[in-house]
Parts: C-alpha cells; sequence; structure tokens
C-alpha cells in the first residue's frame, strides 16, 4: 500500500533544518560586531570624510550647417566657476563667495548664489555652476584674488553661438538651460539640472542626435576641498553634426524681400519636400537666448506687437483665400461634377436663396470655365460648382491634399491651420452646417485656415503630378511622400490655369523676373484690418522644381504685394540652379 | 469543494499563531521606516516610496486574510496548476518582457510592475509540498524528478537573466528536498555538481555581471564603478556604530553616497541610523520568525504542510542573509530584496503570501482538536 512521505522520520530532519536557518543567523550578527563595532572608529571617519567629488563634463553639441556646409550653430569656449553643494553650507560660504565676485565686477547676491545652487542641486558632492560665460582675462583675474579658493575652481565649458543671427532664428531655433519641469518629466534619466537642451527648432527637434554624450570625472579632495588626485575620468563625446537643404545665400534672399514686412516666405523642392528658404519676418537674433537673459528682456519679446517669436510659415494660420480654388477645382473634377470645359455665367454675384455673395469683380466675369475660371480668380464659378460639389466631399479632398494635417515638417510647434467641415461646425459653434457655408469655403475663406507651409505643400502636389511631400530641413532624412491620387489629366488642366493666371491673368506681376511661373493669388479677408496678401507659385512651370508661398500680413491685394517677392525668389533660385 | 477546507474566522482566531504575525508587522514596520528614511535626501526628499510601501502592505495583509480563509489546503490542490502558470509567465516574459536595468524581469501595468520570479517561488514551493509528499525523494527516480520538474524553473530565471533569484529557487529546492528525505549521498552529489558547473555558469555571464560577483572581495579594484556601492555600503554600516546616527541622520543615506538606498541597500540605510543594537534586532527579530515558521511545520500532522513551511523558511531565509551580507561587502551584489524590508511591491505582496501559508498551516491542527471535540 502506497505510504507517501510518512513512512520517513520526517521531524528529525526538521530539525535539522531549523538549527542550520537560525544558527547561520550568527554569521551575519559576527559581520556586525566586526564591521560596527571593531571597525568602527574608521569607518565612522571615512564617512565624515567622504571625499570623493564628481564634475560632470557637458561635451559640445553637435554643428548645425547649411547645404553648402556654411555653420549655423557652433561651439565656443568659455569658463564656468564651479564648487560643490558640501562646501557651500554657511551663510558665510555664499556671502564670501558672491563678494569675491562682485568685487571683480560680476554682479551677485548670497541670494542669488544660493538659488543657482539649489537649482542644480543633485548631491553634495556634484559639482554646480557658480558663474558661467566667463572669459579667460575674467576667469585669470578672479584665481588670483586671495579670497579664491574653497572649493571653487574653474571649468571650461561650451557655450552655443548662431553666427547667422535672427536669419536663422525659426529654423534652427536656439539652446537654453534644462527647467525643473523638463527635469522632473524626462523618461531617461540623462538630464540634470544646470543642463544645456534644445528649446527650439532644429535644436529641440534633433536634441538627441546633437546633444552628444556627457563625460564626468570623480577626485578625492581634501579636508579643504582641494583636489587630491583624479580617480576616475571618462571624455564628454561630441555631438553628432547636422546639415540642413536650406541654403545661407537663398535665406538671406527671402530674409531682403520680405524686410520691413509681417509675413513668411517657404522655398521647398516639389519633388523631394527640401526645404530651400524658410523665413518668418520680423525674426529675432537667438543669440541672447541662448547666454540668458533677463526676464525683462524676455517679456519685451513676447510682447512685441509685431511678433517676432510666431513662426508664420508654420505656426501662423491664415484664410487661404483664392488660393483654395485649386483644391476645389481637384475635388470637382475627381468626383465628376464639372470637366475642364463646363461653364458658368458670372454675372457679378451669385444669389443662394436670401443671400447674395459677391465675385471680386462687380461687372462680372461673364462666360467661364474652369483654365478662364483660375485665370480670372472668378469667384462665382467656384461658388455654383461648391453648390453642386458639396461639402462632404470637398472637404475629403482638401484632406487628402494636406489641409488641416501637420505637414510633419522637422521643427517643432506647427499649427495644423483648420479644415472645418460639418463636424467640426457643430460642436464648435452648436450649429448646422449651411449651403452658404459651403459657397464660402470654396473661395478659401470662412472658417478654413492654412499656413504658408501647408499651401506650398499642396501647390507642390500639383506642381509634381500628384505626390504630398513631407517638407524637411535635415538633408539626411530620406524624402517621404503620399499619392494624392488625381488622376495626371486633371492636374494638367489646374496646372493650366495657374499658367494662365501669371501669363495674362490676376498673377502677371509674379511673372517677368526670367523664369516661367505658374501660380495663384490670394486676398484673405481680415475683419477691421487690411486684407492678408498671398501668393503661391511654381517654376518652371513646365517642369516644375520649386514651389515658393509668401504671405504678407495686412499686405492689400495678393498679385500686387505677394506676387513680386514670389517671381523674384523663384527667379533666384532657377539662375542659382539649386 | 472549497469549503470543505476553507477555513472560518473562528477557527482563524482558535489557532492563529500570534507571535508569528507580530514578527513580521514588527519587520514591516521597522523596513518603513527605513524607506522613509531613504527618501528623505537632503534637499531633495520624497515620502513617496514609505506612502506606496504603506499602501502595498495594506493590499498584501488583505491577501493575507484571504489566504487564511481559504486555507493552505486549496492551494495544494491547485499547485500543479499554480506551477504550470507561473512557468508560462516567465516564458512570456522571455518573449516580450519589459528590460529594466538589462534584465528581464518585470510585467508593467502602467505605473505598477509585477515580476514573476516572486510569483514562482511560491509557485515552486507550493508544488514541491505536493511533488516530494507523493513522491519521495528517497528513491533516485523521484528526486531526479523533482530535480527536473523544479529545475526547469530555475533555467527559465537565469534566462533572464536573474542570478539572485536563481539562487534563492536554489535554495528552496534544496530545503525542500532535504527536509523530504533525500539521502545524504544524493545532496552531497548535488552538492558536488553544483559546484562542478561552476566555471560553465562563470564564462556564460555577462562582464557586468561578473564584476559584480567579484567586486565583493576586493572592492577596490573599481572604486568608482561596480566596487563604488560595497565600498559606500560598508561605510554605511560601519559608522554606525553601536548605538547608531539615529532616524533621518544617517549621512551616507542622506548625501545619496548609497545607491538604491530603499530597494537594495535598505538594510545598510537602516543600519547606518540604528547601529549595531538595530541591526542585531532585526537579525533576532528574523531568527524569532524562522522559529515560529518552523514550529508550525512541528506541530501540524500533514506531511505536505511540513514540507510547505520549510519551503518558505528557506527562501525568506537565503534574501536575509544574502541582503545583510550583502550590505557589509560579505556577499556579492545580487540585486535580492530584504524580506518584509525593502521597498518593492510585488516581492512584499509574495513574501507576505508565502508567510500566510504557513500561518494557515499552522492555523490547521487547531481545527483537529475542534473536530475531536464534537
Amino acid at each position: 500500500m502506497y505510504k507517501g512521505l510518512e513512512r520517513l522520520d520526517l521531524d528529525k530532519r526538521l530539525l535539522y533544518v531549523r538549527n542550520i536557518l537560525i544558527f547561520s543567523l550568527s554569521f551575519l550578527v559576527v559581520g556586525l560586531v566586526y564591521f560596527q563595532l571593531i571597525k568602527a572608529d574608521e569607518y565612522v571617519g571615512l564617512a565624515s570624510g567622504n571625499r570623493l567629488r564628481m564634475i560632470r563634463l557637458l561635451p559640445p553639441r553637435g554643428n548645425i550647417y547649411d547645404s553648402s556646409g556654411v555653420p549655423l550653430a557652433v561651439n565656443v569656449r568659455t569658463f564656468d566657476i564651479k564648487s560643490y553643494p558640501m562646501d557651500l553650507r554657511l551663510d558665510e560660504d555664499f556671502e564670501g563667495v558672491a563678494s569675491l565676485f562682485a568685487r571683480h565686477g560680476i554682479p551677485m547676491t548670497p541670494e542669488g548664489l544660493r538659488e543657482i545652487v539649489e537649482k542644480q542641486y543633485v548631491a553634495p558632492y556634484r559639482a554646480v555652476s557658480v558663474a558661467t560665460n566667463l572669459t579667460l582675462a575674467q576667469v585669470s583675474d578672479l584665481v588670483m584674488d586671495p579670497g579664491f579658493g574653497q572649493g571653487l575652481f574653474p571649468s571650461p565649458v561650451w557655450r552655443r553661438i548662431y553666427p547667422g543671427g535672427s536669419l536663422m532664428a525659426h529654423v534652427i531655433g536656439y539652446v537654453g538651460e534644462i527647467t525643473r519641469e523638463d527635469l522632473e518629466t524626462q523618461r531617461d534619466p540623462y538630464y540634470q539640472g544646470g543642463d544645456i537642451v534644445g528649446k527650439n527648432g532644429i535644436e529641440a527637434v534633433y536634441e538627441e542626435q546633437l546633444r552628444g554624450t556627457v563625460g564626468d570625472q570623480v577626485v578625492e579632495v581634501d579636508s579643504r576641498g582641494r583636489r587630491l588626485r583624479d580617480v576616475n575620468y571618462n571624455d564628454p563625446l561630441k555631438g553628432n553634426d547636422i546639415k540642413l537643404t536650406i541654403d545661407m545665400a537663398t535665406q538671406r534672399e527671402a530674409a531682403r524681400l520680405l524686410e520691413g514686412r509681417r509675413g513668411a516666405l517657404v522655398a521647398m523642392d516639389v519633388n523631394n519636400g527640401a526645404v530651400m528658404a524658410f523665413f518668418s519676418s520680423p525674426a529675432y537674433d537667438p543669440n541672447p537666448l541662448t547666454w540668458g537673459i533677463s526676464s525683462k528682456e524676455w517679456s519685451a519679446l513676447l510682447g512685441d506687437s509685431a511678433r517676432p517669436m510666431l513662426n508664420r510659415v508654420m505656426s501662423g494660420s491664415y484664410p487661404p483665400a483664392s488660393t483654395f480654388k485649386v483644391v476645389t477645382a481637384a475635388a470637382a473634377l475627381m468626383e465628376n461634377v464639372i470637366t475642364v470645359r463646363t461653364s458658368f455665367f458670372c454675372p457679378g454675384n451669385f444669389q443662394l436663396g436670401p443671400q447674395n455673395f459677391r465675385c471680386w469683380r462687380r461687372s462680372g466675369h461673364g462666360r467661364e470655365s474652369l483654365i478662364g475660371a483660375l485665370r480670372d480668380s472668378c469667384d462665382v464659378y467656384f461658388y455654383q460648382v461648391s453648390v453642386k460639389l458639396g461639402i462632404d466631399k470637398l472637404t475629403k479632398w482638401a484632406k487628402d491634399l494636406g489641409v488641416g494635417e501637420r505637414t510633419g515638417i522637422d521643427l517643432p510647434g506647427e499649427s495644423r491651420g483648420n479644415i472645418a467641415g460639418r463636424e467640426w461646425k457643430r460642436s464648435r459653434h452648436k450649429e448646422a452646417w449651411y449651403q452658404g457655408d459651403t459657397v464660402n469655403y470654396s473661395i478659401g475663406q470662412g472658417f478654413l485656415l492654412m499656413t504658408p507651409l501647408q499651401i506650398a505643400r499642396t501647390y507642390a502636389a500639383f506642381a509634381n503630378g500628384g505626390r504630398l511631400v513631407t517638407p524637411r530641413l535635415n538633408a539626411a532624412k530620406p524624402p517621404e511622400w503620399t499619392d494624392v491620387k488625381i488622376s495626371k489629366a486633371h492636374i494638367d488642366s489646374i496646372r493650366a490655369g495657374l499658367r494662365e493666371v501669371v501669363r495674362v491673368g490676376t498673377g502677371r506681376v509674379a511673372g517677368g523676373y526670367g523664369v516661367e511661373v505658374a501660380g495663384k493669388t490670394g486676398t484673405a479677408q481680415n475683419q477691421h484690418r487690411n486684407d492678408h496678401a498671398w501668393f503661391v507659385g511654381y517654376a518652371p512651370a513646365n517642369d516644375p522644381k520649386y514651389v515658393v508661398a509668401v504671405l504678407i500680413e495686412e499686405g492689400g491685394s495678393g498679385s500686387s504685394v505677394a506676387g513680386p517677392l514670389v517671381g523674384q525668389m523663384l527667379a533666384y533660385l532657377d539662375r542659382h540652379g539649386k | 469543494m472549497l469549503s470543505e477546507s476553507s477555513y472560518s474566522w473562528g477557527e482563524i482566531r482558535k489557532g492563529l499563531d500570534w507571535p508569528m504575525l507580530i514578527a513580521i508587522l514588527a519587520l514591516f514596520a521597522l523596513g518603513l521606516i527605513s524607506i522613509y528614511s531613504a527618501g528623505a535626501g537632503v534637499r531633495r526628499s520624497t515620502a513617496g516610496y514609505a506612502v506606496r510601501q504603506l499602501v502595498w502592505g495594506a493590499l498584501s495583509l488583505l491577501a493575507y486574510v484571504a489566504v487564511l480563509r481559504i486555507g493552505y489546503q486549496n492551494f495544494l490542490k491547485q499547485s500543479y496548476l499554480i506551477y504550470a502558470l507561473a512557468f508560462f509567465m516567465l516564458c512570456v516574459l522571455f518573449m516580450l518582457g519589459t528590460t529594466t536595468r538589462g534584465a528581464l524581469s518585470w510585467f508593467r501595468f502602467g505605473s505598477v510592475g509585477f515580476q514573476p520570479a516572486e510569483f514562482g517561488k511560491a509557485a515552486l514551493v507550493l508544488f514541491l509540498s505536493r511533488f516530494c509528499h507523493r513522491y519521495p525523494p528517497d528513491v533516485p527516480k523521484h528526486m531526479a524528478g523533482a530535480l527536473a520538474l523544479s529545475g526547469i524553473m530555475v533555467i527559465m530565471i537565469l534566462l533572464q537573466p536573474d542570478l539572485g533569484s536563481a539562487l534563492v529557487y536554489g535554495s528552496i529546492i534544496f530545503a525542500m528536498i532535504t527536509a523530504a528525505g533525500a539521502p545524504g549521498k544524493y545532496l552531497g552529489g548535488l552538492a558536488a555538481a553544483g559546484i562542478a558547473a561552476m566555471p560553465f555558469f562563470w564564462s556564460s555571464l555577462k562582464a557586468y555581471q561578473k564584476l559584480r560577483l567579484v567586486v565583493f572581495l576586493d572592492p577596490y579594484i573599481d572604486p568608482q564603478g561596480a566596487g563604488y556601492n560595497v565600498i559606500q555600503s560598508r561605510i554605511a554600516v560601519g559608522s554606525g556604530g553601536l548605538w547608531g546616527k539615529g532616524f533621518l541622520h544617517g549621512t551616507q543615506g542622506r548625501l545619496h553616497f548609497l545607491p538604491e538606498p530603499h530597494t537594495d541597500f535598505i538594510f545598510s540605510v537602516f543600519a547606518e541610523e540604528f547601529g549595531f543594537v538595530g541591526g542585531v534586532i532585526v537579525i533576532v527579530l528574523f531568527a524569532f520568525l524562522f522559529w515560529r515558521l518552523l514550529r508550525a511545520a512541528f506541530r501540524t500532522k500533514d506531511a505536505r504542510g511540513k514540507l510547505l513551511c520549510v519551503g518558505v523558511s528557506a527562501w525568506i531565509w537565503f534574501q536575509v542573509m544574502e541582503s545583510v551580507a550583502m550590505s557589509m561587502g560579505l556577499a556579492p551584489i545580487t540585486g535580492l530584496p530584504l524580506p518584509l524590508f525593502s521597498y518593492g511591491g510585488s516581492s512584499l505582496l509574495m513574501e507576505f503570501f508565502g508567510l500566510a501559508l504557513v500561518q494557515s498551516v499552522a492555523i490547521s491542527p487547531a481545527r483537529d482538536k475542534f473536530a475531536s471535540i464534537t
């Protein structure tokens, strides 16, 4: 019969196990006797004089270059004065150091110093920067002072400068000290207080690539904080360089064209999305921001009524106005609502129930078909088309052409614009969508908003035969696009219309600069103010390479103000064979 | 099925080993104090760890009571299933686990992590209690079966790789088959085989693991790397002296010289602040706990219950030995938590679960008496 375990004398073995488990613990007690009683004095001494200090060695960031190798963001050496929090504990310490700096013309108060130390604090034996951005002359002056010592030491550091100044501010962005919030929310514990991170632009988007690898140095010091010897040293590693698609000379031309105006200019390769000029006016100089500016200067910059910090190319949203007519046309053609020969009569206005919609030309255009309607920018033609098409089909094609979606450019803070439509109006205004809204929508007015970058991208899709490319600034980033699926014949019709615009239509002023341009004007209504002026065009008209979009805030009529700027920029790009 | 061997409140009250429970709660309370102290660094302070540990402690206590109500017999009935589940979880983890500190050892649900290796310890104890009872390892065939079936779990743990937990599993297996009657010559052979396998095992380790294993022999071969922890922990313990520096006055912990003060080096934090006296109190509390755990084994007539007590004791014992010895630099750094002490939800929960099974064994003889009266 099965008896199992009961046949064994289990309890005898249990006794062994119990004795071993319990008496083996005495080994631990012996250990404690040795370390805590016999060797206690030695370890108390080691603990009170823990003499190891750590210094974090920040690496130089990777450089940023333009497409021809001109440096746009580089590093220069300056000096920091560092110290250890464990050597700065008493009020006298803070007062002594602050008065030392004050004696040598570096403004500092004990309270300010305490704040600086708190902000960077990690551990008492980890060095913090007490003063930053000192020149070699300032440092040698300080070191000679008999009051220098007591745990203070100079340390070379890298500072970021932007040789292009305000020219590239909206592209490159700037760097600055990491904030408390960023430190607390960072996923990988790479950063520490006092570290420099990209705050905007390319500097922020490619932070991980540019930042490099920090090094560290562990030193042993004596009881007065003087260094005795290096215990460990790991070199910091420089970050990776980045080369942009933009060329500095083209950018300078863009800045020249926009000088004295509030607006944006963006130029892009229609086939691969490489951005060739990207300028928002007015711009700001990023250099003071990286070296640290006072909160007064900062709020002055933010409060400026011309809004220099606003990146109008991709964060400014405006009604696209007549530049949107190509989208209405493409949607109507693809949905078979019209053909290229369908014509409507424009008497100068359009009556929809009780509502009267005017054409920009009061006297009317007479009978117009697609190419003529684009050429003359006839509003009534597109009113008629939109009523037949309906809002849902129109927004579907608008979405496919990039309206209401971020372009995906490698910069932070891009605006989505607003594609509006039925659902949007219901949730936002608690109102149904009326046919009158569709009529307004067809000529790019009403709730519709786009950024200059979005418009450039939409036109690039017509110019390159139907591919919606993703704009990119990093030359190493592979081109990306999606196929919009508009038939070749329809694209050709629209392009024929855009060519007529510049040849004989509303956009003649964009021609005559030495390259054949195709494009579209736009005049966006701006409540109580002067209208915003648009022009977007591509060249050469028969084999497009570049697209340029210009928006001038309160510029008035698109054709007279924005048209010549686009013409000149396209001519410049063509002439220099970029 | 459940009702016949589950326990009523009256039975639990009657049979509960109060001294055992009080020792457990005392150790948890001392751990909580240390976790609070470890979090309260100079100028960068957080009570977050202590609060979370308190919440986990409350949850664990609920689980403890639930286990007492259900009764260890019901867990033994399902032990093969539980063991298979633990094995399955380790396999899944091996395939898709999230990486923390170079080792695959966590399931993450939002901010809550779960370590299957901890669950596996309890599963292994339950499994071997039943298996060694049915197939006593005094014959080679049975012993080989026990070793093979428990060995695959150890291999999964080693694959993670989690050396510390694998050693815990090893000590559980060794203690349980010893108690279950494996002849001395087999046990000797097993120990010899283990020693013989060391060189193969060593060559399979990654460089950082090797370094962590040897630095305790001479921490000064790498004073700023792997040896740093050993040196700083030894300074913490040693500088505690006879009476310690007092609660919240440990400089090593508060000045951030100690790495991972709330988990791996929790005993160092405690020993720095409460000294030799405090350290000995903790060790005596653990010794008392082992005595009560094995007292339950002596008093039950159920051989499976006896083995279960041995398994849980061996599990807790190994982690105490390793964690305390490590804090003095007398054992390699393996990252094992000090039971009931270290911060960590899933390890605390599983320790309470294992200890509840033993408490349930302690309660069971009272029922037998109760039954004989009626």
